[in-house]
């Protein structure tokens, strides 16, 4: 039965026609001449032209507009060196990393054999310029947040623990004076380069990385450190520590502190994720640190180093999004429920479009903001925007992909649980909630 | 000794391919391209001839569009000293391919020449045998084993219910097989320093080959799906079915 208006109005003009009492009455070819002319009426705004198109004569020659691609916005292609750094990160990530990823967790260590491998590789090379032993030519924000991405694609935790290293070599060469460049930069060139990292979160409340509890009081020739920093990757077994600290002006800097030095202490305080990067407490008593211990020269800026570091962690964020996505896809196409597999239900399908959706959004805008970085522009509006949306989703992606294997999803037989896990850190470390 | 390697670009090995909707061939729109895994063996194999001390300089070669040079990047990235990029547009088979790079090795002179046994594009296992003949020099395929020694290289070869060792007398082919060695990752320093090794690219032409394929592909399909399997009640129904409609007792 048809129940739209026109499919009412010709099914009564059907009856109209058919019926005998027409005939009876001799008005048939009247009220047929009013159907016809009412059918015609209704229909004709279908049927009449606006315009007449005439068959050209002359014809000219097939365009097509050229492609424009202005040279002042960013660009997405990767360049030689990206695109081989990226292969080769991504098969490392693949065979090396992410076989090893569960029991790296299970244990809450960082295998040895990964960081060797990961020093063949030459990671914190890239963070040394070749006057000191390494191989960077220019500042590459851009490279930096694609090997954090493939690196966390095999597994968050181990990619944190690897980069952390790179982290501090990269802030020594971008600010470092002649003389720490001089004493730091090339022991990261070694055949057996030093394990660094950052101290820079502080168990405080609302706490602000801009503002570090954590004190520099300025004593004699030099400043005495006193505070303690939280979620310190890979303290345990660092040479080097760049901690963040308060000067007596108020401003916050970067002191260089080796380990070894007195006052320096750390415990073990282990997390829900970021298991493998063995992340731990790091008491500074009384540490005293010659003034050269304070990192940079007039050019230092912390704001920057906040914004390399946010632009750092969504690389890391997109990368295991990415793990997620690529995880619960083929998941969902083949697990079955009520005689076919899930992704035919929406619920599920739009659950994966909106991951798919959020993971290039973070990823276009880490790209964004690293890409202004490299260019030298102003990208702390960029990096923060990238990293308050990488806080929220990254979060979001790893609920997500464990609800999307339902009681999979929960154990550990499925690596979700663990990405869900350490997808939690990006929001925390880093002062991130301050972005 | 020099040796030249040559290296394939090909689609991936992880993409799932595609056919094309007319059957003419396989999509290769915004598909991720890499080296042939065959053709990556074998730069691993020559890098480490260069690290033994045995090979003295690589040269990687590639033919095809430009963006072959990326494979040919990828090639020095991992040890290789210097690409020779052979461009054209048009579809290489594997007789012109042998041709071309008969060009480039009598303008090289290599000692040995070691390539993939196969491209995993189109699989033909060809390019080789055929570089051997035309060369007029000894071919050692589907190796697992080389072992150089002096003028002379003993291949180990992966065939049919065993290993065979053939010795060759140097200048000789050697073609790759997957049990070979496992090719390292490039590191981060040899990716910088790949773009500083040169790499010269010749047209078809300046070899004085023509590049005009003789088969000409008629049709492309994807491989049949595979369908689901039935569930019998019983052994007899099992059987009857064998019997009856499998055809197979």
């Amino acid at each position: 039965m048809t129940r739209d208006p026109i499919g009412l109005a010709l099914n009564s003009m059907n009856r109209l026609a058919g019926s005998s009492w027409l005939d009876r009455l001799g008005i048939r070819r009247s009220v047929e001449w009013l159907a016809y002319s009412g059918t015609r009426t209704g229909f004709r705004t279908l049927s009449v032209a606006g315009k007449q198109f005439k068959r050209a004569r002359n014809v000219l020659p097939r365009q097509r507009l050229p492609a424009k691609r202005p040279p002042d916005l960013f660009d997405l292609t990767l360049d030689d060196d990206q695109r081989m750094i990226v292969d080769t990160l991504a098969g490392f990530a693949d065979d090396v990393i992410r076989p090893a990823a569960g029991d790296a967790d299970e244990k809450g260590q960082l295998p040895e054999s990964i960081r060797t491998q990961a020093m063949e590789l030459g990671l914190t090379l890239y963070a040394v310029p070749a006057e000191f032993g390494g191989v960077a030519e220019t500042r590459s924000p851009v490279t930096s947040a694609l090997v954090a991405e493939e690196l966390a694609r095999g597994d968050l935790a181990i990619a944190a623990a690897l980069l952390a290293p790179f982290s501090v070599a990269q802030s020594i060469t971008r600010w470092g004076s002649a003389e720490q460049q001089s004493t730091y930069l090339p022991a990261f060139c070694d055949d057996e380069p030093p394990m660094a990292t950052i101290a820079l979160d502080e168990a405080q409340p609302l706490f602000d990385p801009a503002k570090p509890a954590t004190t520099a009081r300025r004593q004699g020739d030099g400043y005495v450190l006193t505070g303690e920093k939280t979620g310190v990757i890979m303290a345990a077994s660092s040479d080097l520590f760049l901690v963040s600290a308060r000067l007596d002006d108020g401003k916050p800097r970067l002191f260089l502190v080796p380990r070894g030095t007195e006052g320096l202490s750390y415990q073990d305080d282990p997390a829900m994720g970021l298991r493998a990067a063995q992340t731990a407490r790091l008491r500074l008593k009384q540490v005293q640190v010659p003034s050269d211990a304070l990192l940079g020269d007039d050019d230092f800026d912390f704001d920057a180093f906040l914004d390399y570091a946010s632009i750092l962690r969504c690389g890391l964020a997109v990368g295991t999004a990415r793990a997620v996505q690529d995880y619960v896809i083929p998941y969902c196409n083949e697990r079955e429920a009520f005689g076919e597999p899930i992704s035919h239900r929406q619920s599920v399908a739009f659950m994966i479009a909106n991951m798919a959706i959020e993971t290039d959004s973070m990823r276009l805008m880490t790209w964004r903001a690293a890409s202004r970085a490299e260019a030298g522009g102003p990208f702390s509006r960029e990096a923060r925007l990238a990293r308050l949306l990488c806080n929220d989703k990254a979060m979001e992606i790893g609920t997500n992909g464990v609800q999307l294997l339902g009681g999979h999803g929960f154990v550990k037989e499925h690596p979700v649980e663990r990405w869900y896990r350490d997808l939690r850190s990006i929001a925390t470390q880093f002062g991130g909630a301050h972005a | 000794m020099k040796v030249l390697v040559a290296v394939k670009r090909v689609i991936d090995y992880n993409v799932k391919v595609r056919v094309k909707p007319d059957n003419t061939g396989v999509d290769l729109a915004n598909v991720k391209m890499a080296m042939n895994p065959f053709c990556e063996i074998a730069v691993e194999e020559a890098v480490r001839l260069k690290e033994k001390g045995i090979a003295s300089e690589i040269v990687v070669v590639s033919i095809g569009p430009k963006a072959s040079q990326e494979q040919i990047r990828t090639a020095l990235a991992l040890g290789a000293d210097r690409g020779i990029h052979v461009e054209t547009d048009e579809e290489v088979q594997s007789l012109e391919a042998a041709k071309l790079l008969k060009g480039v090795v009598e303008k090289e002179e290599p000692k040995m020449v070691i390539m993939g046994k196969q491209s995993i594009d189109t699989d033909n296992n060809q390019t080789g045998q055929m570089l051997a003949a035309l060369m007029g020099w000894g071919q050692g395929t589907f190796a697992s084993e080389v072992a150089v020694d002096g003028e002379k290289v003993n291949v180990t070869r992966e065939v049919d219910g065993g290993l065979m060792t053939v010795g060759l007398k140097l200048p000789a082919v050697v073609t790759t097989d997957l049990r070979l060695n496992e090719p390292r990752y490039a590191s981060l320093p040899n990716i910088m320093k790949a773009k500083k090794k040169p790499l010269e690219s010749v047209a078809p032409a300046d070899l004085g080959v023509e590049v005009a394929p003789r088969l000409s592909t008629l049709k492309v399909e994807a491989p049949k799906q595979r369908e689901a399997g039935v569930k019998v009640e019983d052994v007899a129904e099992l059987v009857d079915k064998l019997k009856n409609e499998a055809k197979v007792i």
